[in-house]
């Protein structure tokens, strides 16, 4: 523990730091100063874990992150483009799993979303990205993926399927005693069971072949074909880039997760907990903590959680988004060559006919139940998003409430969970049944519509954060700012250039 | 070891590589056959790779390998994944066709399944992490190796929650930090 009688040896003056951040002792208690808000006391950061079985949070990226995109959208630009266009995927995912590890950088040396980060930088950076969480994400249309496809197995409408859904997810989060642990177990399992069943499938369907070309293209890079600079295939193609491993606000939302898992300087603070025990939430602190960069021992504690989230970054959420996104191009690649029907459809772009002749194009080779076994992992994917998505979203919403805003803290941070996920729940029920629910592609594309500006901004959001509000040694080297830097372009370059040059935002 | 006493303390492998093998594979190799047809092609992946999802328990329990380490699960599936589908063509072959036969190209086969076994061996890893620490602490009472097994989670597992307690101690004693930092 470092204390006044021992302080750390980096930065102990203020102005040790750079503009915005610095060491600082006040009154008994040593500090770190970063920009506009509380200080953050220095505590002894824990030792990071050495193995996979006490990975976790990654859980939620892969179950985010895992979605429509590569189940469905990058298979049809290979069915459209060919597997050279796969490369553009490698880039996107290579990217998200950098932002991935930076993400971490700031959420495990203080124990603080990257919502405080934004907000010790510019609090109106914050309320920007609260602002387009409530825009983007309240809608259901997640849900309505995995719905459908649990329509074409079962009959149910999925209008019905879709409401059962949204209450079961508030009761499960409500009665939960610490949501984390639950909700861990659930994806864990859920994800377990698509990635070990993803393999099979592949491996019995596939071909050495097409996973040849799937594999082969994702290192043909600079392939552009001229089809692609079009109104119609532009906005798709750069719309699938972003959407390749989590969009949107995803990877905002795994900072509370890390935080949440005792990740790093997470384990000072305590866990969100359910309606049912919100009573049992210690107190939660205003503010992160920070451990002393100065001492060797710290650093070297420091240097194994950055290991551990590498390793999670690239094992895990790497490989695992690129082995769902590779069974399924070669999924639709054999599809397509039992039923050149399907080929037209998918290029058509109507998602749920594309699906359902995919699906055919099983039964057709393997037995009706074979398509019901596609229907079934869709349905699974969408599972996983939706449990991610409303437990993530609430999270964040929350966080950030009971941090920034006046009052806020004479409830419970639970109690301002349940009431952000009983909110978004009651909404979302209310826009399925009496909504423009003119199918389910509809829904769908609203989301898409600021993911691209929302990564833009976290991009930025990062680059100030990181390189503002932490101590110095614990930087990012500027190789990863490098990335970052383009990531920043990238996401806003392309929506903007999109929008001027075809008039069309990302789809 | 007697039999029964072995494949309790390897379910774990046992349950995860059969029941992966029996859904999934049984399913996708559902040709539009009878359900007996189904059944055996179900059984000839479910059955070698519960069977080596077995051997890879056992070798976790007798320490040849490390707990939750990806490399050595890798490896392992390296090998197995390809043999367990070899084995499944050919028996399905042999079942539906009267005759055995190896599937066209072998070894690009070979070689394929052994791309796909590693993203089986990051899943069965996945889930057995989840499902074994649980059963053996279920079994420590009756088993000595199920205790061992356990014994070493449970100490990894001690340690984060030792840590965890004497944080919570830290935050008892300064449960309004904050108020000394301003």
């Amino acid at each position: 523990m470092v204390d006044s009688h021992n302080p750390p040896s980096v930065g102990l003056s203020s102005g040790s730091g750079t503009r915005g951040a610095t060491y600082e002792g006040v009154g008994e208690e040593r500090v770190w100063r970063a920009g506009g808000l509380e200080p953050m006391p220095i505590r002894p950061l824990p030792e990071a874990p050495p193995s996979i079985h006490l990975l976790g949070p990654t859980v939620f990226l892969v179950a985010l992150g895992v979605g429509m995109g590569e189940s469905y959208m990058w298979p049809r630009l290979v069915l459209v483009f060919g597997p050279e266009i796969r490369w553009l995927f490698l880039i996107g995912v290579t990217l998200q799993a950098v932002v991935m590890l930076e993400m971490a950088r700031y959420a495990m040396a203080t124990g603080e979303s990257i919502f405080s980060g934004a907000a010790r930088v510019f609090k109106p950076l914050m309320w920007f990205f609260f602002v387009t969480a409530i825009m983007v994400y309240i809608w259901p249309g997640h849900l309505s993926a995995g719905a459908s496809a649990f329509e074409e197995i079962t009959g149910i409408p999925w209008v019905v399927t879709a409401c059962v859904a949204l209450i079961l997810v508030g009761i499960l989060f409500s009665l939960a005693s610490v949501i984390y642990d639950l909700l861990e177990n659930v994806l864990a399992i859920l994800i377990g069971v698509l990635v070990v069943g993803t393999a099979i499938i592949a491996s019995i369907v596939g071909s050495w072949a097409d996973l040849g070309s799937t594999l082969g293209g994702m290192f043909a890079f600079g392939y552009m074909p001229s089809e692609m600079f079009s109104s119609t295939w532009f906005p798709i193609v750069v719309g699938s880039i972003a959407f390749a491993g989590p969009s949107g606000m995803q990877q905002m939302w795994y900072t509370l997760h890390l935080r949440d898992s005792g990740a790093g300087m997470g384990a000072h603070v305590p866990k969100i907990r359910g309606l049912r025990s919100a009573k049992e939430e210690e107190q939660m602190p205003s503010r992160g903590f920070m451990f002393d960069t100065g001492d060797p021992k710290e650093m070297a504690k420091w240097r194994g959680w950055r290991k551990w989230v590498t390793f999670d970054a690239f094992l895990l959420f790497w490989g695992i988004t690129m082995l769902v996104t590779i069974s399924f191009t070669v999924l639709a690649q054999s599809a397509s060559r039992e039923n050149p029907n399907v080929k037209t459809l998918i290029e058509g772009g109507d998602r749920d006919a594309a699906l359902r002749a995919m699906s055919d194009a099983f039964a057709a080779a393997g037995g009706p139940v074979l398509g019901g076994v596609f229907f079934g992992f869709i349905a699974l994917i969408g599972l996983n998003a939706t449990l991610g998505l409303f437990d993530s979203f609430s999270r964040g919403q929350a966080d950030m409430t009971y941090n920034h805003i006046p009052g806020a803290k004479r409830f419970r941070l639970s109690h301002l969970y349940a009431g952000f996920l009983w909110g978004v729940i009651t909404f979302g029920i209310m826009i399925l049944l009496f909504g423009p629910a003119d199918g389910p592609s509809g829904i769908l594309d609203i989301l898409a519509f600021l993911s691209s500006f929302a990564m833009g901004a976290y991009c930025v959001t990062l680059l100030l954060v990181n390189n503002r509000m932490l101590p110095k040694p614990i930087r990012p080297k500027w190789w990863s700012n490098a990335i970052i830097g383009f990531g920043a372009v990238f996401y806003l370059g392309m929506l903007f250039y999109s929008l001027f040059r075809f008039g069309v935002v990302l789809d | 070891m007697h039999l029964f006493r072995l494949a309790r303390l390897t379910l774990p492998g046992l349950a995860v590589g059969f029941i992966a093998g029996v859904l999934a594979g049984g399913l996708a190799a559902f040709v539009g056959q009878p359900a007996g047809w189904a059944l055996v092609s179900a059984l000839t992946l479910g059955v070698p790779l519960g069977l080596l999802g077995a051997g890879y328990t056992m070798l976790l329990i007798n320490g040849k390998i490390r707990l939750g380490g990806f490399a050595p699960a890798a490896a392992y599936w390296l090998i197995g994944f390809p043999l367990a589908r070899m084995l499944h063509e050919v028996l399905t072959r042999l079942v539906l066709t009267g005759q055995p036969g190896l599937p066209p190209d072998p070894l690009g086969f070979l070689a394929y399944q052994g791309i796909v076994s590693a993203g089986f061996a990051i899943g069965f890893l996945w889930l057995h992490e989840r499902v074994a620490p649980r059963y053996w602490q279920r079994l420590a009472a009756h088993d000595p190796d199920a205790r061992d097994v356990y014994l070493r989670y449970a100490e990894h597992a001690r340690a984060m929650f030792e840590a965890a307690e004497r944080r919570k101690a830290a935050r008892g004693r300064k449960p309004s930090a904050r108020t000394s930092v301003r």
